[in-house]
């Protein structure tokens, strides 16, 4: 490489690199220089100006969760597809899936009011459907919907009871 | 004769080597938050790094072939191009490796599990990463 290739890289690298950053400063879809990547501290995201969850509704406990569901103390919701429902869920937990939103609503409203407490949990920390499915449900006037992040995955990796072909 | 045809070869990987950074960067450069969920499903970065590899590589993959496709500083845009494709090669095969299903993240954002799909785009990252060099050598000579 000539001493020009390699100032001609470094250019090309700084310009991009500088560019990136001035232009996610401005975009609406701009992220923080830092994300969320703890799993103890709930689900996981890069911090979006357009998408952020709402960690304040998040029950991050699984032993909090399990005592929940024998005390019946709120309703669940599997916002995952039918057929990983289908698979495995939370004991009790009912499905409602997030990209079938429109269609279960009606359901959900037959079953319940807006003051009911609601738990929602989809696949695990990195999904973020719990948290678009309690959005709509509180844009809709629910008062009391909290968000299970460990989600499924981290159910069945801690060992708790599995339900399964339960619709 | 033979050099017209290397003429034509090398325009040819120059055009789909652009191309395809550009199209790369721009998609995950409008999703970063996507984008960034996709680097820590790879489970081979540090938290901190995260975001700014998810706002920083998207540029330089996007200049990078802009830069090819326009033939503007070729030889730099092209030596990260194949730097970028070297680490792709690297971090696809050790998470292909040792078993960890990710989404590449590549084109299209997805949630399903490609590990097969994941075995084309190596092979895929290979043929460009060897496209590249090809080319390196014979920017390097001065075909181009």
């Amino acid at each position: 490489m000539t001493l020009k290739e390699i100032k001609g890289t470094f250019f090309l690298v700084f310009f991009a690199v500088t560019t990136a950053f001035f232009y996610n400063h401005f975009s609406p879809a701009g992220i923080a220089l830092f994300g969320q990547w703890q799993t103890s501290s709930g689900v996981v995201n890069a911090i979006s100006k357009a998408d952020s969850p709402d960690v304040s509704i998040e029950i991050n406990n699984p032993e909090t969760i399990w005592q929940i569901i024998q005390k019946k103390e709120r309703m669940i919701l599997d916002v995952r597809p039918l057929e990983f429902y289908e698979e495995g869920h939370l004991p009790g937990a009912l499905s409602f899936p997030l990209i079938e939103f429109d269609n279960v609503i009606g359901r959900l409203l037959e079953m319940t009011d807006q003051h009911s407490p609601l738990l929602i949990y989809c696949s695990g920390f990195e999904c973020m459907d719990s948290h678009n499915f309690a959005t709509n449900l509180k844009d809709m006037g629910f008062a009391d919907v909290r968000v299970y992040p460990g989600g499924f995955r981290q159910w069945q990796e801690m060992g708790y009871n599995i339900e399964k072909n339960e619709k | 004769m033979k050099n017209n045809i290397n003429t034509v070869i090398l325009f040819l990987i120059r055009l789909i080597l652009g191309v395809t950074f550009v199209y790369a960067g721009y998609h995950k450069i409008a999703d970063p938050a996507g984008f960034a969920k996709i680097l820590y499903g790879y489970a081979l970065f540090p938290g901190f790094s995260i975001n700014i590899l998810a706002i920083t590589v998207p540029f330089i993959e996007f200049v990078s072939g802009f830069c090819l496709i326009f033939n503007f500083l070729p030889r730099p845009a092209l030596l990260q191009i194949n730097v970028l494709l070297s680490g792709f090669i690297l971090i696809i095969g050790f998470n292909l490796l040792r078993g960890h299903q990710f989404d590449c993240g590549c084109f299209v954002f997805s949630s399903q599990n490609q590990t097969a799909a994941n075995i084309n785009l190596l092979i895929r990252d290979i043929l460009f990463l060897l496209s590249g060099i090809y080319m390196w050598m014979k920017i390097k000579k001065g075909v181009l």
